[in-house]
């Protein structure tokens, strides 16, 4: 029953986005106003019935339902029901559902905000939102049908991937994943839209897109913020990033897709870089198709590899249509495209974004090489190479550093002008804090130039952007008389856009703190112990107290009591685990951690005795690591300012005129 | 056509992931020397000689823990995804490093120990290709591309500043 349900509605979805997108063309050529509403009502008819399938499909795994294939995949009466609902995005096919349905929930909202706008950007945009649709109602009908029927209908099922089901944040990151990866459709289609509708030459496909787009960033940014967190807090080694193909995928369109954020500021400041800002458009959208073949395909093993099937096939024909298609309506639009460049001065913020673009286009295509060359080598030479973290490190922290110091020097650059006296003020607060903080590491007993570095330019980066709002408070005390917390939120309000930008920026400085401290700074040791013996680390002294074990619904659990000490005193228990799942025959080790403002203390159980007479433990001293899951709160505090609707938006195109700009920057 | 040309020249950028994925789809699914997923961690045939010969004071000494995880870092843990011997928490990857930590104590330089994985598991087990032959693509493309890009930008910027002042592009206010 629940079956037919989906698999009928998403049957229906797939003919009615094809409908729409097929009716769309004649409804622009001809002008017809109601055929055109036809295709709008394609597309709000498609999110509706991809949430009547997603609904069901969630249904169908809370009840158990094991006669649809997918939960037999995934689904077993012993896992807790939230772990039940999250296995929605647990397998392949569950999370192209779910794919799709967030994809028919931005198509469905960018076309009711923009309805009433004449010309035919956001008819063109549809389609382009009910072509990409209609790819993925294909995967679900063909290579990755969830709702294929099972008989006999067994009576229980495995259970969700070991690792999947071990942590909270598995109901986090993805969703935070897909939201930013499908969210990158939006501005995408658009840029479709305007290369169809010959809007190209004027920025407003950019406007209309711009709140859409940095939510996505802002979605993007906290789910790999989001994944880091999870795999510090479940795979047990202590480190948050290992280079993995999934986690490059993810972070490969980031990469664009910040460049992108920057850019487009000098379109709409200076209309320049048009063909640049299309392109990075396209390629970000492009990039998270990539990623998904790449993780979803089974092609480059990692954690996230589901299974091997054709799906793959059909990836690559999509991402092969998509550049095509891109390249002809390029092609077809060069005129319109043409840069009226001109800069006044070469040091101005324009050639610091021309920079930073360049730092970040560079360093997309290194980890996308890196992501790739196994692939090419095996290809190429027929054997099996690695290319991992000592690789990606290596190549991406004279970038990192670069982009670092550009992030402190660009807001201190006036735009246009050559900057005057004014510009060693803006500077000073940056070169002391960095300087302090330079001075800091090396008393800490840093040694490596890249830490020196990293350092330097964090502070220098922070003392630059904290600088931005204590000069633009005290201006208004100044005016207005005002008190300075008042000062401050004024500021920022009247000018979102562009302190919503320095709010992003401190975020990525405390995020380079603290992976550039944990790298640096980091103390493991492993010890056996007795109960009653201790373990110091970096000044802290564990004691194993004992060994336990229990049985979960779902799980048995091993654990191992370990009290932190200061002298005598026992002043916390840390519990480290491993849980063993049935499906699996290795435990999923389930560090504990205890946090604090200077770093955490980590702690993984390694092996026991049977008897409980002593245990293996790894305990790691992980500083600032906090401040990294700070910096991404502050990051998405930053997206939220810069992306909240504030009313002024123009819904419709006034005639000719160029709509009055936001404050920009 | 030049239009074409133009657009063509413009994607060059989108065309290199077409060539890339194109590659990547002739190299099917790299089958890995264990599975990662069910697989007993230390099954026999991946198992490591370790001798237990090191001596209390060599399991002591910093310098020779400093080199151990030098080398170490470097050599993929088989049994996980993507992480050194080093950081990995499974049993087979603490073996490999306590073999690691004997050769070394044994008076193997660290290519020789790394050379002696890469004769047991094949190149494979480098978490860093070597930065020789084929391999020199991974290394030399990017650093080709920042550069490329830096002389390409100097020279638009170079362009741009030389046309003539005071653009026609509307402009906010100048003071952010």
């Amino acid at each position: 029953m629940t079956r037919l349900l989906a698999s009928n509605a998403i049957l229906v979805a797939a003919a009615i986005t094809a409908l729409g997108a097929f009716l769309m063309p004649f409804a622009v050529r001809r002008g017809r106003r109601d055929w055109l509403m036809l295709g709008y009502a394609a597309v709000y008819t498609n999110f509706v019935l991809v949430t009547v399938a997603t609904l069901a499909l969630v249904w169908g795994l809370v009840s158990h339902d094991f006669s649809i294939a997918y939960v037999a995949q995934v689904g077993s009466r012993a896992t807790p029901t939230f772990y039940t609902i999250i296995s929605l995005w647990g397998a392949l096919e569950g999370s192209i559902v779910f794919w799709a349905w967030v994809l028919a929930m931005y198509g469905a909202a960018v076309v009711w905000f923009n309805r009433n706008r004449e010309g035919n950007l956001v008819p063109y945009a549809a389609l382009t939102l009910l072509v990409v649709s209609l790819f993925f109602h294909v995967l679900l009908i063909g290579p990755a049908n969830p709702f294929g029927a099972v008989f006999p209908v067994p009576f229980d099922g495995p259970g969700p991937n070991p690792l999947l089901q071990n942590h909270i944040l598995m109901g986090v990151h993805p969703p935070l994943l897909y939201l930013g990866y499908v969210g990158m459709t939006v501005p995408f289609a658009f840029a479709v839209g305007a290369m169809l509708s010959g809007e190209v030459a004027s920025d407003d496909w950019i406007r209309l897109t711009r709140r859409w787009t940095v939510a996505s960033w802002g979605f993007l940014t906290a789910a790999i913020i989001a994944g880091m967190w999870w795999s510090y807090e479940v795979l047990g080694w202590g480190g948050y990033w290992a280079w993995d193909p999934v986690e490059n995928a993810s972070f490969i369109p980031w990469l664009t897709a910040t460049a992108y954020l920057h850019s487009v500021m000098v379109q709409e400041r200076r209309g320049m870089l048009k063909l640049w800002n299309l392109n990075l458009m396209v390629g970000t959208f492009v990039l998270t198709i990539l990623g998904t073949f790449l993780t979803r395909s089974g092609i480059i093993s990692s954690v996230h590899a589901f299974t091997t099937g054709t799906i793959g096939y059909f990836f690559l024909a999509f991402i092969g249509i998509v550049l095509i298609a891109a390249l002809f309506m390029v092609a077809g639009n060069s005129d319109r495209l043409a840069s009226d460049g001109k800069l006044d001065v070469p040091v101005s913020r324009e050639t610091a974004f021309l920079l930073q673009n360049l730092f970040f286009t560079a360093f997309m295509f290194t980890v996308l090489i890196g992501t790739l060359f196994p692939l090419v080598a095996e290809a190429a030479r027929g054997v099996k190479v690695s290319v991992g973290e000592p690789f990606f490190n290596k190549m991406s922290l004279p970038l990192m550093v670069a982009l670092l110091f550009l992030m402190g020097v660009g807001p201190a650059l006036p735009w246009r002008k050559a900057a005057g006296p004014e510009l060693k003020g803006r500077l000073l607060p940056g070169i002391v804090l960095g300087v302090l903080m330079l001075v800091a590491v090396i008393v800490a007993g840093g040694r490596s130039v890249y830490a020196m570095l990293a350092f330097l330019f964090a502070g220098f980066a922070l003392g630059v952007n904290l600088q931005e709002f204590v000069r633009g408070a005290n201006a208004r005390v100044k005016a207005h008389g005002e008190s300075w917390p008042m000062a401050l939120v004024r500021l920022v309000a009247g000018n979102r856009r562009r302190y919503s930008g320095y709010v992003a920026h401190i975020g990525v400085v405390l995020v380079a703190v603290g992976v550039a401290a944990s790298s640096t700074f980091k103390k493991e040791q492993e010890a056996t112990l007795k109960p009653g013996e201790t373990v110091t680390v970096a000044g802290k002294t564990l004691r194993f107290k004992s060994a336990w074990g229990r049985q979960e619904r779902q799980r048995e659990v091993i654990g191992a009591t370990m009290e932190l000490m200061d002298g005598d005193r026992v002043i916390g228990t840390i519990e480290p685990r491993m849980n063993y799942y049935p499906t699996s025959q290795q435990p999923v080790p389930t560090p504990d951690v205890r946090s604090g403002w200077t770093g955490d203390i980590y702690l993984n159980l390694m092996a026991f005795k049977q008897d409980g007479s002593n245990v293996t433990v790894k305990v790691i001293w992980e500083p600032l690591v906090p401040w990294i899951w700070i910096g991404g709160l502050v990051l998405c505090l930053g997206a939220i300012l810069g992306a909240w609707p504030t009313g002024d938006r123009p819904a419709t195109r006034t005639a000719g005129a160029p709509a009055l700009r936001e404050g920009a920057a | 056509m030049t239009r074409l040309r133009e657009a063509a020249r413009a994607m060059g950028g989108l065309a290199v992931v077409v060539m890339l994925t194109a590659g990547a789809s002739r190299a099917q699914a790299p089958a890995l020397p264990a599975a990662p997923q069910g697989a007993p961690q230390d099954s026999g045939a991946l198992r490591v000689q370790v001798q237990g010969s090191l001596t209390d004071v060599q399991k002591n000494d910093p310098a020779l823990e400093a080199a151990t995880k030098e080398v170490a870092s470097q050599l993929r843990c088989p049994v996980c995804q993507g992480v050194s011997i080093q950081d990995s928490p499974s049993e087979l990857a603490q073996q490999m490093r306590t073999a690691v930590k004997e050769q070394l104590a044994a008076g193997k330089s660290g290519e020789q120990v790394k050379d002696y994985f890469i004769s047991k598991y094949g190149e494979w087990i480098l978490l860093e290709p070597k930065a020789a032959g084929f391999n020199m693509l991974v290394y030399a493309l990017p650093a080709l591309l920042v550069l490329g890009g830096g002389v390409m930008l100097v020279f638009l910027v170079k362009k741009w500043t030389a046309a003539p002042a005071g653009s026609a592009a509307p402009t906010a206010g100048d003071d952010d």
